[in-house]
């Protein structure tokens, strides 16, 4: 961290390159936006008073007034922030001052640059602008890139980019864009999906697309519970702007049908379902500004390829992940939505935080789980797909370990709960509710027994779990650090071991539970070669004839 | 007739690691016991005796922790130091651990990151030492406790040795 972030001692740049290089300013049409801004953010404001003449009162007015001071408050700042800021590219760093009250310096070597990404806001856009984060590859969970630079042309950021990710000290460009065209598989760039990239910028000719936008992915993303709370949103906003500007919403609902004659039971239908049909068109309207002009494609990087994706219609991302760093591949099937193949797609790589709302690993829009196998086929550049492999199942003793926790957790409930009647704290009927919850967690048990499976396919080991969301990761078995066996009491009368593998990408440890005990020796051995090997008895085995 | 013939078929089997843990380890675990739990169950003992309103809800508690103090004085350590084993090769670390669920743990020397012999203050008293290996993965430490201060030590050094010798970033 000390030398992406050096003090002003540490920092000796070469005395020419410093007198030399002028420092920037970002560009001037960040004040035009913040104008834009101030102005766009009073309009609310201005339209309640004069032209629905609503009262100026406090209670009528504050969300129009908050609206109001917020964004003028903020277009202020950043204009205050624009005029203080000033960068510059020299020969080996970037460097960036800013700040009002504390001044704050800050330089990143160009060497160690891992990553040059361009985000924009819908202003950005309207005004074409580009906010450029620059990634030195520290720690990410940090959720700060080493260098933002909010805003500059999108010319200039594009020629920044290819600038800083390219341009070597001796002046090349280090890329040869016939011998990337060569790696490709011939016929993997005659499949359907992976069009002629056309319609994409300047640098993009030695670029593979493995997906695009598919309108029909949006069936997998309006239905869920997120549904009713975006309407409740939706709702509620829509009621504080309606009352500001005078409108009587109750009124207007009462008239719209005789609630009285339909009684409460269809009251109350009818409010759920136009509630949840608002908010299933609010998640499809969302889902398309996010992922407007959705790609994954391979792109070479300048330490080898990256995979990129591009999406948004109004903010719009793009995030570029070093394959060098990738681990593997996981897809998860969520069990209530398995009946329709619904599946969501990540990398395992080492460096990408999964806490992040932005989701940097995950490499495709909740999608068809056909379309998720196929790409990870291409992403992983294997044939035939790990992910695709048969699995071994795992014995019947691992149903019957998950059966007698099912039954243990429903008992321990309803002992529980039984304490909790008798004291007189709860209703003696819950006693009988935690009992009738038997068949539903034994159910539990079979689905998350028939999610098991392990294999170990080529120089990748899968593994398949979950009950919830039952999840496959391919693992690079290269990539493996450390390996562990496990084996309860309960899992030694059955037979059973579970396997961790632990890797330094992703989640840290991908689990086969519940194997056969000698099998899982073996799949242990596999998963990490060479590793356990000084650590085995080979015993042949003595068969009776 | 019955014949015993060899099929081609082997099973493969995880022999334990070599070294067993020093015998005073029982004593560290039982007195790591009577501090945690242990103090617990004290405190909630003398509360009952003073507090008669919250004896129905105490009682419980009260005999909760005495049961879980009397597991991890009495019952653990002794399953523990049957159990735990131990072996640091020049090309691995593996560890037996774990008493109601038993772990092997392997990390090979060449994705090892750290090496540390850690000595809490009842290890220190009892001359014990404990070795911490960690990997790349957060969740692929090894801990080999309840070994000779300088054993561990020899041991630390020389894996540290091996560690700057093998090439490689370790993820």
């Amino acid at each position: 961290m000390s030398e992406s972030l050096p003090s002003y001692r540490d920092y000796e740049p070469d005395p020419a390159e410093s007198t030399e290089t002028p420092w920037r300013r970002l560009h001037s049409r960040v004040i035009w936006v913040d104008v834009a801004q101030t102005l766009l953010s009073l309009t609310p404001a201005v339209l309640a008073l004069l032209v629905f003449g609503t009262e100026p009162s406090a209670g009528t007015l504050w969300p129009v007034v908050a609206i109001g001071v917020f964004g003028t408050l903020g277009a202020v700042t950043d204009g205050v922030r624009w005029f203080f800021t000033r960068y510059r590219v020299t020969g080996s760093y970037v460097e960036r001052r800013t700040g009002v009250f504390v001044r704050q310096y800050r330089s990143v070597r160009r060497d160690r640059i891992r990553s040059v990404d361009a985000t924009a806001k819908l202003r950005h856009r309207l005004a074409g602008l580009r906010v450029i984060n620059i990634g030195a590859g520290q720690q990410s969970s940090a959720g700060e890139s080493a260098l933002v630079l909010d805003a500059i042309l999108k010319a200039d950021a594009e020629e920044l980019r290819q600038d800083l990710l390219w341009a070597r000290p001796n002046g090349t460009r280090g890329r040869d864009g016939t011998g990337q065209a060569e790696a490709v598989p011939a016929g993997v760039l005659a499949e359907a999906r992976t069009e002629p990239a056309v319609d994409v910028a300047t640098d993009d000719v030695d670029e593979r697309v493995f997906a695009r936008l598919r309108p029909s992915w949006v069936v997998y993303n309006m239905f869920n519970v997120w549904a009713y709370i975006m309407a409740i949103g939706l709702l509620w906003g829509g009621f504080w702007l309606a009352s500001t500007f005078g409108i009587d919403v109750e009124g207007f609902i009462d008239g719209l049908a005789d609630w009285d004659e339909l009684g409460w039971g269809w009251s109350i239908a009818i409010g759920l379902a136009v509630t949840g049909a608002i908010g299933v068109i609010g998640l499809a309207v969302n889902f398309f500004t996010e992922n407007w002009n959705f790609q994954l494609a391979r792109v070479a990087g300048e330490h080898g390829t990256q995979l990129r994706t591009r999406k948004g219609l109004f903010t719009t991302r793009e995030v570029n992940r070093d394959d060098n760093r990738m681990r593997g591949l996981q897809i998860s099937e969520p069990l209530l939505w398995r009946w329709m193949g619904m599946a969501d797609t990540n990398v395992v790589t080492t460096g990408l935080s999964l806490w992040s709302s932005s989701q940097p690993a995950t490499i495709l829009p909740r999608g068809p789980i056909a379309v998720a196998r196929s790409v990870a086929a291409d992403v992983l550049d294997v044939r035939p797909s790990p992910l695709d492999a048969p699995l071994e199942r795992h014995p019947r003793a691992a149903l019957h370990r998950r059966m007698w926790w099912a039954t243990a957790i429903t008992a321990i409930a309803v002992g529980v709960l039984a304490w909790l009647a008798a004291t007189g704290v709860v209703p003696g009927w819950t006693v009988w509710l935690g009992a009738t919850s038997w068949p539903l967690t034994l159910l539990g048990a079979l689905v998350a027994y028939r999610a098991l499976g392990h294999a170990v396919v080529g120089s990748y080991v899968v593994v398949r779990s979950g009950l919830m969301s039952r999840s496959t990761v391919a693992l690079q078995r290269k990539a493996v650090s450390t390996i562990a066996l496990r084996e309860s009491v309960l899992q030694r009368r059955l037979g059973l071991k579970t396997v961790s593998a632990m890797t330094a990408a992703g989640w840290g440890a991908y689990e086969a539970s519940d194997m056969e005990g000698d099998a899982a020796v073996e799949f242990a051995a596999a998963a990490a070669p060479g590793l356990l090997e000084p650590f085995l008895l080979r015993e042949p085995v003595h068969t009776v004839r | 007739m019955a014949e015993l013939t060899e099929s081609g078929a082997r099973t493969v089997r995880l022999r334990p690691p070599r070294h067993r843990i020093e015998r005073k380890a029982v004593l560290w675990w039982m007195v790591q016991a009577i501090a945690f739990p242990g103090v617990l169950l004290a405190a909630s003992v003398i509360v009952y005796a003073w507090w008669e309103d919250a004896r129905p809800w105490l009682a419980v508690a009260v005999i909760g922790l005495a049961v879980v103090t009397v597991l991890t004085a009495f019952v653990e350590p002794f399953w523990r130091y049957a159990v735990h084993r131990w072996e640091a090769t020049d090309e691995a670390v593996y560890a037996l651990t774990g008493w109601v669920v038993r772990e092997w743990r392997v990390a090979p020397i060449s994705r090892i990151q750290t090496v540390d012999a850690v000595r809490g203050p009842i290890e220190q008293m009892l001359g014990l030492s404990t070795l911490r290996v960690t990997t790349a993965s957060s969740k692929g430490a090894i801990n080999i406790g309840g070994l000779d201060k300088d054993v561990a030590a020899d041991i630390a050094d020389r894996l540290t040795v091996i560690t700057q010798q093998t090439p490689g970033d370790a993820t």
